[in-house]
């Protein structure tokens, strides 16, 4: 298993790809909020200053931090930036035949794909764990001179909510990818499925939903829809939702993750069960 | 040493044969070439050996199969794709992916590129780099770990004729070191100068494996050449002389080719018959000769030759009028006397080549188990 994960790391690390898209997607998230932040604060009168109120703080610090992404229908940008790493794991594999180099390096399939998704999935994690810290920093940089009520509990567990959803995101990618072997094609999937398809059907059931509740309640379980619960919290709409139980409309943070980490080990089982079956 | 046990290996694609049940061993301290038209499932064979295709049948190396090896690359080096590697990580980087689970120090990647001639560009991305510079780095990758068995699947394409002898001497390098190495190709000539022993499969299904010599040797190219003002009356003698263990035809006005008589005997025969002889000679098959003959019609995509442009004048038989009704132009005018392709069976057959009956191909499951290349 270690040769395995020393494979990886290699494999990981001397590509360009790997540095250009981890660079980047720190640095659209951090220079999103930058630019917000810079927007918002040079449109505000005179100097800036007094109490901030603990939801206020907790709202905006979150906002600025990761990208508004607690924001239905905001989607986290770094997300599906860095996830891209997910789909080039497997998609350079086929594209480049570099299967049958790696199945002759590393002969043992299931210790792949094991290196594979740990450390696809830690990388993942640092580099929300920077984009969220950085961001923050950027955040607080034009808006210092307020006086936050920080519940760092709560910007903790907010950063941990976006590496869970990240790194599910990039996982999901991941076993799509060495499901159906074509790297394009699950560059299109990671955008079109939750970017359109989902969101086109979550339109249909609002529609329908009008005849029938229950229809428009359902889209709450449609796989990215109950991923984004994980850190989605306040709506447009409605702001602060209550949540009454796991699996109610709207979904919790753990109902989320319960559908939506399940269709990702769904979709992993099955990519493990073909990688270690299929030729190479 | 080690020595390459394939064992019944199988594979079909969607209900098609690709790989049938074959079976050879491959030595150590030899280069053992492994030949088949295109589409034989040369590669197929090679990625079941490695584990990388799922089939039937077993292989081992030292008596481990591939995936038992903890550190694999210090044991059997192999070379599969063209282009094994990403078009933008350096070749030095490559290297050192694949060498650092396998206990491979840095030091040795550079060695290895020195070795294959690629040194001025191992930091250079390989996606520029030509199909024999590819080659080169694919080599330099099975020879990484040192290992005692090389499994190349048609290392010389793209290689320029300088590469291709450096190739070759490389291989009977590895080989006389005591290593085993298994490698395929389609450049026969090639083959014919570097290979101790060969590996021949036609339709997935041995045809026959063995010392060159004794696959050259059993060619019905194999013949001797005589020219004499007498040509048909010689060709009576002779005829009549082998009386059905070989052949005589002609191929000009006073020419003959020979099989089954040796240059000596049919120089006595024209001594004793006072015939005058302008030449005697005995012609070698060549390794291509032998292949083609052995692999005819075991191709999996058969070209056809163009047809000849209208008018265009068509070769006559030798002698106008022997044409024999039923017999195809070219072919020997004296019935009885077939020197057709290589008959399984016949005299002198290869042993670990088909059984008679088998139309060089197998059609038993048993029937080429444990052969030896």
């Amino acid at each position: 298993m270690i040769a395995a994960f020393k494979y990886e790391w290699q494999r990981l690390t001397t590509l360009a790809s790997t540095w250009w898209i981890t660079g980047s997607s720190i640095g659209v998230s951090v220079g999103f909020t930058f630019l917000v932040c810079m927007f918002m604060r040079l449109n505000l009168p005179g100097e800036l200053k007094g109490d901030v109120s603990k939801d206020d703080s907790r709202f905006f610090l979150e906002a600025g931090m990761t990208q508004f992404s607690n924001v239905d229908p905001f989607y986290y940008l770094v997300a599906f930036a860095i996830a891209i790493l997910g789909v080039l794991s497997w998609g350079h594999e086929y594209r480049h035949g570099m299967i049958r180099a790696t199945l002759t390096a590393v002969p043992n399939r299931t210790a792949v794909w094991t290196a594979k998704f740990v450390t696809i999935g830690v990388w993942v994690a640092v580099v929300v764990l920077v984009s969220c810290l950085v961001s923050l920093l950027c955040t607080l940089l034009w808006f210092g001179s307020l006086d936050f009520d920080y519940d760092w509990g709560e910007l903790f567990l907010s950063i941990l909510q976006r590496v869970v959803f990240s790194v599910l995101v990039t996982w999901l990618v991941m076993a799509a990818t060495e499901l159906i072997r074509h790297q394009t094609f699950a560059l299109v999937l990671l955008y079109l499925w939750p970017l359109g398809v989902e969101n086109l059907l979550r339109l249909f059931f609002l529609i329908f939903g009008q005849f029938n509740q229950g229809i428009n309640d359902a889209a709450r379980f449609m796989p990215f829809n109950a991923g984004s619960r994980i850190i989605q919290d306040f709506s447009l709409i409605n702001g602060y939702e209550s949540v009454d139980g796991v699996f109610d409309t709207p979904l919790s943070a753990l109902g989320g993750f319960i559908i939506f980490g399940g269709i990702t080990a769904l979709a992993m089982a099955g990519s493990l069960f073909s990688f270690r079956t299929r030729d190479a | 040493m080690a020595v390459i046990q394939a064992r019944g290996l199988g594979k079909a694609y969607k209900g098609k044969n690709a790989v049938s049940n074959l079976s050879f061993d491959v030595r150590p301290g030899t280069v053992t070439g492994f030949l088949g038209p295109n589409g034989s499932g040369k590669s197929t064979t090679m990625r079941l050996m490695l584990g990388l295709d799922s089939g039937v049948g077993t292989c081992t190396f030292d008596g481990q199969p591939f995936s038992a090896y903890d550190v694999p690359m210090q044991h059997v080096g192999a070379l599969l794709e063209a282009k094994p590697f990403h078009p933008t990580r350096s070749a030095r980087n490559h290297l050192r992916m694949i060498a650092a689970p396998n206990g491979i120090p840095d030091h040795r990647v550079d060695e290895v590129l020195g070795i294959v001639g690629l040194s001025d560009v191992a930091g250079k991305e390989p996606g520029t780099f030509s199909l024999g510079m590819g080659q080169r780095l694919g080599l330099a990758a099975a020879l990484l770990g040192n290992p005692h068995t090389l499994i190349l699947d048609e290392p010389a394409n793209g290689l320029d004729p300088q590469g291709i002898r450096w190739m070759r001497d490389l291989l009977k390098a590895q080989a006389s070191e005591g290593r085993t190495v298994f490698v395929s190709s389609h450049l026969l000539s090639e083959m014919a100068l570097m290979a101790d022993e060969l590996v021949v499969i036609g339709r997935g299904r041995m045809i026959a494996n063995g010392p060159v010599e004794d696959f050259t040797r059993q060619s019905s190219a194999n013949h001797v050449k005589v020219r004499s003002p007498e040509a048909t009356k010689l060709a009576s003698m002779i005829g009549q002389r082998l009386a059905g263990q070989g052949s005589v035809r002609a191929v000009g006005p006073s020419e003959l080719a020979v099989v089954g008589l040796t240059a000596d005997d049919i120089g006595d025969m024209a001594f004793d018959s006072q015939i005058r002889l302008h030449e005697l000679s005995t012609i070698q098959a060549s390794l291509e000769d032998a292949f083609l003959e052995l692999t005819g019609g075991s191709e999996e995509f058969q070209a056809h030759a163009p047809m000849p442009y209208a008018g265009q004048a068509q070769v006559p038989p030798p002698y106008a009028g022997q044409q024999q009704p039923g017999q195809a132009q070219g072919q020997p005018p004296y019935a009885g006397q077939q020197p057709g392709p290589y008959q399984p069976g016949q005299e002198g057959a290869p042993w670990g080549s088909p059984e008679p009956g088998s139309q060089q191909s197998p059609q038993h499951p048993d029937d080429n188990q444990g052969g030896r290349a």
